[in-house]
């Protein structure tokens, strides 16, 4: 069976079945879930910068190994997971809203070093 | 200055040579795009260094761990007060108490950074402070062979949420954080002493709890076992100086100061 990855050499890690249909799914998602969020944050534009590169790097090559190559960040089951990540982050963010002006400043000389007496 | 446990200096010196090594195939990859920008801005500024016991500065690093910290900041400004680099290459972000889930979460979980490891959380007194204590957590990015610093502050009665739901090493340090320092940890869920012995009271790290604790242990032969009495000390080991032990030398004041300000964006405007 030459041409099929029998492991992916990771513990825990099992070989994905079918990357490409995964990887689109999860990759929509995000984009789904990064639309409900303003269009000036910086979150928003990073990630979706980022998303929309990988997933047309993964729509141009049918060949796994040619993603992987292009994309750089792992074998294709480790970007599945950095993928599942970012889904999960981005929908905690919509919560949290880090986007919005600082919520308080530091108290003065709180990060002075050496101290103030 | 107490920090708790400080391991990471040792691990730097060696990513420091690695990153030289491999400084073309360049780690984050947001940075990526700007190395070289920020390396020609660098050089002009820093002068070669050519004695040989002092440690060399990395352009090519510095630039790096700067865009990234302009990157976080960019992405967070609700929680990111400052971003700052200590010691040449050490990247600091310097955030609010509320928002100590929101980055880390971030710092995991986000595809440029990907800090899957949480290496220490560490503790730090300064009593003429408002907010006295600082709690300083330590990550590390496996992927793109990098470190970050998150730190924030609090006081003895304002508590810090957890962050064991992201880092399950998180559990531990809590704990310890809290033995030491009395710094509360909200939605813990197991938090205990882990370091002092049964039936101990106080926070052995605050800066105003004394050198010889407040009870001494001895045998006694009467009763045929170990008793713990109330310390009796003359009076002028009581005395305690909450200043810093270098404050006699005159160059630690006039010292150039040990971190450099990443501008962020919020701050140019």
């Amino acid at each position: 069976m030459a041409g099929v990855k029998a492991t992916t050499g990771l513990t825990g890690l099992a070989v994905a079945k079918n990357p490409h249909h995964s990887l689109g799914v999860l990759y929509s998602k995000i984009l789904r879930t990064l639309q409900k969020m303003p269009e000036s944050a910086a979150y928003r534009k990073h990630t979706e910068e980022i998303i929309k590169e990988r997933s047309q790097m993964l729509k141009a090559n049918a060949c796994i190994e040619t993603v992987e190559k292009q994309i750089g960040c792992g074998q294709i089951e480790e970007v599945i997971v950095q993928a599942e990540n970012e889904l999960i982050l981005a929908r905690k963010m919509l919560n949290w809203k880090p986007w919005e002006p600082l919520l308080k400043q530091s108290p003065p000389n709180q990060w002075s070093w050496p101290p103030v007496q | 200055m107490n920090i708790v446990h400080h391991y990471s200096t040792h691990f730097h010196w060696f990513q420091l040579e690695t990153s030289r090594k491999e400084n073309s195939r360049v780690t984050l990859r947001l940075v990526c795009r700007n190395a070289v920008r920020s390396l020609t801005a660098e050089v002009q500024e820093v002068p070669k260094e050519t004695r040989p016991t002092v440690r060399k500065s990395n352009a090519i690093a510095r630039g790096q761990l700067k865009d990234f910290g302009k990157y976080a900041a960019e992405c967070l400004p609700k929680y990111v007060q400052k971003v700052q680099i200590t010691a040449g290459d050490e990247l600091e972000l310097l955030i609010v108490p509320e928002g100590v889930v929101p980055v880390l979460q971030f710092l995991k979980d986000n595809h440029n950074a990907q800090f899957a490891n949480l290496v220490d959380i560490a503790g730090m007194d300064v009593p003429n402070r408002p907010y006295r204590f600082e709690i300083i957590y330590n990550l590390l990015s496996l992927r793109y062979n990098s470190r970050i610093r998150v730190k924030t502050y609090t006081d003895e009665l304002t508590p810090i949420e957890s962050c064991n739901d992201i880092y399950k090493a998180a559990n531990w340090y809590e704990r310890e954080i809290w033995d030491m320092y009395g710094v509360f940890f909200s939605n813990h869920p197991d938090l205990r002493r882990i370091l002092t012995d049964y039936g101990f009271e106080g926070h052995p790290f605050r800066k105003d709890f004394p050198l010889s604790g407040y009870v001494e242990v001895r045998y006694d032969d009467e009763k045929k076992r170990v008793v713990v009495e109330p310390l009796e000390l003359a009076q002028e080991f009581r005395k305690f100086d909450l200043s810093a032990p270098w404050e006699q030398f005159p160059n630690f004041r006039r010292a150039l100061p040990a971190s450099e300000t990443v501008e962020t964006e919020e701050k140019k405007k």
